[in-house]
């Protein structure tokens, strides 16, 4: 104990500008959430903005607290931390409460969370230890294998849940962890390649069936086969265009793109989103999934660009921390954060411009929401710790 | 150490994906610049006056016709005045939109001149639960109100004429039991959000339109118009298009319908025609009865009804069968109960059972009589006889395997199943074994036994057309065969006897139902008067069954009239109304106002058949 106290004292060290940055996406975050819940009829959603204060508070408190952890105990605790985050997943699935029809929520003492969020961190830090161990090397498929299997195992459960949007961020940060950590070229294109077939699969198992007219009995049975579930399935065909229906399911994504889009270069200013107001953007879901279609509806292409630049500062941070990290733990724990972050950014902002199928995947920082926000905080710290303990002399 | 070497191995794939980072977040970026800078403009403008309203386009329900193609339900259009209360929406508190929403229902009414329809808690309803559809300010508009509103060049944002289907039974009372009614479509609210949009705009509750309502309703379409701050509507843009219900065909024919529905005015009661050779459903009528597009504003009032004209008789009524019980004890008792046609039980009146009298109707006693002639004169003290030394195991049998006491099947919801007692559900119900006395009760049709008319219906159209047992049906196609459930295994001489003596209740001179004779069609048929209540209250039952034409029949028909004399003098001239009017013949005797002197006679003559 008094040793952690005293670590507290090293944070000094810590990248500071990184730090900044956090600070001002984390404000950011509580000005549009504001924003875009202001107008609600519902008190509990009109000052949800108060809570995420409070979990902005909470989440500074984790970040202090990995910064100043020494990430080399990690190494002892991964496997209690990956374990432990399967248990609560098999929990939420048997136990777990159940809205709009996914199984996500745990309630322990009074408080949801949504197990899926810190099994994130767990992968991150259960590979980091695995693909850090000294002198291994990764050309052997029997060792990849194993990588592979810590892989599926979290999300073929949170597959069950079903929640396609946060099981897809797991593949993109495996694949880049394990790039970072040396697996052989051939290697990682032999599983690229095998990624790209059985994602084609299962895309031929929604589109082809239709296409190629077959019996409606073996439609719906291929169907049953792709494992998705009809509203993923709906949201996946209007993404492509092949069930455009801006009247329903595609609305949501009709509004988001004209919210970005009516943005214009300098935006509508602060809390005058005329999409959100009118409740054109889903009320449900504008502080969360869809926060950022606010701020770009709000502040323009300028201000959405200057968030980009945060979230910038932020993954370079992360990605100097990897660079000058004193060993490969501390290396792949950074890429690993870096990664996750940037698969979040990426798919929620190509999200909201219509890049991308709406998945349901928060913004990190600027969503509502409290698991993600601890653990993205509590990933930042940690980034911070590896960059403190990179220096060379330390005591 | 090699590992803050910055240029080996691990540090160049390090900067490799710093390198493709960068470019997913210019390609990112460039994006956003698409999107916002260059595309923006027409987003902007387009954004400043103007807002994408979802318009909903109903999808009509299908219609309902008889077998001959007579409209019985189907909708019309009615102009309503929509609120699109996305367009209404204020900032701050619900209660500012609410406030807004009231504002401008105000100034429409001063307009159109009709006073407000809604409440402030409908509005509430609304927002809360059905935001993404038009709220329906005004329905039902009156052309004189509609041309107020077009001429007044007033123009509010939000507010919209909406054209919605309403349903419109055209024949008015007609068949309502078997049509039901349709109501608002209820939606709880943790549903989809898109879900809302495209929700049925009415559901089936009762009858017909609720058992059959996934193939009636209809799917809403939607269509996307750009509406500027005047409320101007620019380019239309069709989405979806609503799709049509299936329009059903029903099996009732109206004209019969409607005959067998006279029948019962100022009555309490029920009337069922089936087709003998498929199970047709060609009347059902249920009286009293109630107009079905003036269910929702009466409702609470017919439910209280103490005539309970909601209650559709015909299968939810449940009644003790009486007489018209005799023919299923008969064909057991010949089948298996070791009876011949020729079997004679003497009937000095009534028939006396450990100190019981079970009284035949006719005080004086039929004498010495057979199977046929006791059919003929429905003689209790017979019925008891025959009901004892067949026994009760199988008449029981014999009428389970039949149907009494189980549901026929047929396709509208809240039917009955009746009641054939046996011993262990006395047991059960009325804990006492089964007697002797409970066997000649229900050898008469009196007792626990219940049955609806429409088993009855059944009945008789199975002794018409040698046994065979269809499921009812309510719709079908024409060239659609019976669904047949069984054929009861009744010998052909079983059947001669029965049906002879069933010949002769209508056409025989002394026949208990001569009076349903009808000219030109001979037919078959048995009469029943059962009690219930007190015994001083005198209150009975009375029934007919008959199937006609007698030696091929086509139907099968069950009366039933509730708080009546008796089946011979109530149910019997109905039935020949029924089968005449159905033939296009006439009952050959009068009708008790036509000739109420003859009926008197008769009556002194008949007393109260039991």
């Amino acid at each position: 104990m008094r040793d952690f106290i005293r670590q507290l004292g090293l944070l000094r060290y810590m990248n500071w500008a990184t730090a900044l940055a956090t600070l001002l996406l984390l404000i950011t975050g509580v000005l549009f959430v504001y924003s875009s819940c202001y107008i609600s009829e519902e008190l509990p959603v009109r000052s949800l903005y108060k809570r995420q204060v409070f979990w902005a508070l909470a989440g500074i408190l984790c970040y202090i607290f990995f910064a100043a952890l020494d990430y080399r105990v990690l190494r002892r605790w991964s496997w209690t931390i990956y374990v432990g985050c399967l248990v609560l997943l098999v929990a939420v699935l048997l136990f777990g409460t159940i809205r709009e029809g996914a199984q996500r929520w745990l309630t322990i003492v009074g408080f949801d969370i949504q197990p899926s969020e810190p099994t994130k961190l767990a992968l991150i830090i259960v590979l980091a230890r695995r693909l850090g161990l000294p002198g291994v090397y990764y050309g052997e498929w029997r060792r990849v294998g194993a990588v592979l299997l810590l892989l599926f195992m979290p999300v073929l459960l949170i597959l069950k849940q079903p929640d396609l949007g946060t099981a897809m961020v797991f593949v993109p940060l495996t694949f880049i962890m394990m790039y970072g950590a040396g697996v052989p070229w051939r290697t990682l294109g032999v599983i690229a390649l095998v990624a790209i077939l059985a994602v084609g699969c299962v895309l031929g198992a929604v589109f082809l069936p239709e296409k190629l007219g077959m019996d409606p009995e073996i439609q719906e049975k291929i169907t049953a086969m792709s494992g998705l579930s009809d509203y993923q399935r709906s949201r996946i065909m209007v993404f492509f265009g092949v069930a455009d229906d801006p009247l329903g399911v595609g609305w949501n994504k009709l509004q988001s793109e004209i919210a970005v889009g009516s943005g214009g270069l300098w935006g509508k200013g602060f809390r005058n989103g005329t999409q959100n107001i009118l409740g054109f953007l889903p009320r449900k879901v504008a502080p969360n999934d869809f926060i950022y279609s606010v701020i770009a509806e709000e502040v323009g292409f300028m201000g959405s660009l200057g968030v980009f630049l945060l979230f910038g500062m932020v993954f370079w941070g992360g990605m100097r921390a990897a660079m000058s990290a004193r060993d490969k733990l501390g290396r792949l724990l950074c890429v690993g954060v870096v990664a996750m972050l940037f698969c979040h950014v990426y798919i929620n902002i190509a999200m909201t411009v219509g890049l991308m199928p709406i998945t349901g995947l928060p913004l990190p920082l600027l969503s509502y929401g409290g698991s993600f926000m601890l653990v993205v905080m509590s990933a930042l710290g940690m980034i911070q710790s590896v960059h403190i303990r990179s220096r060379r002399v330390v005591y | 150490m090699e590992l803050n070497s910055p240029w080996d191995g691990e540090h160049l794939r390090l900067r490799i994906i710093v390198v493709v980072m960068l470019i997913a977040l210019l390609f990112l970026g460039g994006s956003l610049w698409r999107v916002q800078v260059l595309h923006g403009s027409e987003h902007t403008e387009r954004l400043d006056h103007q807002s994408i309203r979802r318009v909903r386009l109903p999808g009509l329900r299908g219609s309902i016709a008889d077998r001959n193609g007579t409209v019985l339900a189907s909708n019309r259009p009615s102009y309503c005045l929509a609120l699109y209360v996305e367009e209404l929406r204020q900032p701050g508190r619900s209660s500012e939109t609410i406030k807004e929403v009231e504002r401008v229902i105000r100034e429409i009414s001063e307009i159109i001149g009709v006073p407000p329809q809604v409440s402030r808690r409908d509005v509430h309803t609304h927002i809360r639960r059905r935001l993404p559809l038009p709220f329906l300010a005004w329905s039902d508009l009156s052309p004189e109100a509609l041309a107020r509103w077009v001429e007044s060049g007033v123009s509010f944002p939000g507010v919209d004429i909406h054209i919605e289907p309403v349903r419109e039974y055209p024949r008015g009372t007609l068949a309502a039991h078997v049509l039901g009614c349709v109501g608002r479509s209820s939606l709880s609210q943790d549903e989809k959000e898109s879900y809302h949009f495209y929700l049925p705009d009415m559901e089936g509750q009762f009858g017909v339109e609720h058992s059959f309502d996934t193939r009636l309703a209809g799917l809403a379409g939607g269509r996307l118009i750009r509406v500027d701050a005047s409320g101007f509507k620019h380019t239309e843009r069709f989405e979806r298009e609503p799709r049509k219900g299936e329009d059903l065909r029903l099996t009732l024919d109206a004209e019969i319908q409607a005959l067998a529905e006279s029948l019962l005015e100022g009555w309490r009661g029920s009337v069922v025609m089936l087709d003998a050779r498929n199970g047709d459903v060609i009347a059902m009528a249920s009286a009293p009865t109630y107009d079905p597009s003036k269910l929702h504003s009466g409702y609470t009032r017919l439910r209280k009804d103490k005539s309970l004209p909601l209650l559709n008789r015909a299968i939810e009524g449940q009644y003790p069968p009486g007489s018209t019980f005799k023919p299923l004890v008969a064909i057991a008792a010949l089948e298996n109960g070791g009876i011949t046609a020729s079997t004679t039980y003497d009937c000095p009146g009534y028939f006396e059972l450990g100190g019981v009298r079970f009284r035949c109707w006719r005080r004086s006693g039929h004498g010495s009589i057979a199977m046929r002639k006791s059919l003929e004169q429905s003689c209790n003290a017979y019925y008891c006889q025959l009901g004892l030394k067949c026994g009760y195991d199988r008449i029981y049998h014999m009428a389970d395997a039949f149907g009494f006491g189980h549901r026929t099947g047929i396709a509208l919801d809240l039917e009955m199943k009746g009641l054939l007692p046996n011993d262990t559900w006395k047991r059960r119900v009325l804990k006492d074994g089964w007697r002797s006395g409970d066997t000649c009760n229900v050898s008469i049709g009196q007792g626990a036994i219940l049955a609806t008319p429409l088993q009855m219906a059944l009945f008789a159209a199975a002794l018409g057309n040698g046994g065979k047992i269809y499921t009812p049906r309510i719709v079908a196609e024409p060239w659609e065969e019976g669904d047949l459930v069984q054929k009861m295994a009744w010998s052909a001489p079983t059947l001669a006897t029965v049906r002879g003596g069933m010949y002769d209740v209508v056409e025989a001179e002394t026949g208990t139902g001569r009076r349903a004779r009808i000219a030109a069609v001979p037919m078959g048929g048995k009469t029943g008067t059962a009690e219930y209540g007190p015994r001083d209250a005198r209150r009975k039952y009375a029934w007919m069954i008959a199937f006609a034409p007698f030696d091929k029949p086509q139907y099968g028909a069950a009366i039933i009239l509730e708080d009546a004399n008796s089946g011979g003098r109530d149910a019997a001239p109905r039935m020949a109304k029924l089968m005449a009017g159905v033939f296009g013949s006439k009952p050959v005797f009068l009708s008790p106002e036509e000739g109420a002197a003859a009926a008197e006679a008769a009556a002194a003559q008949e007393g109260v058949a039991l």
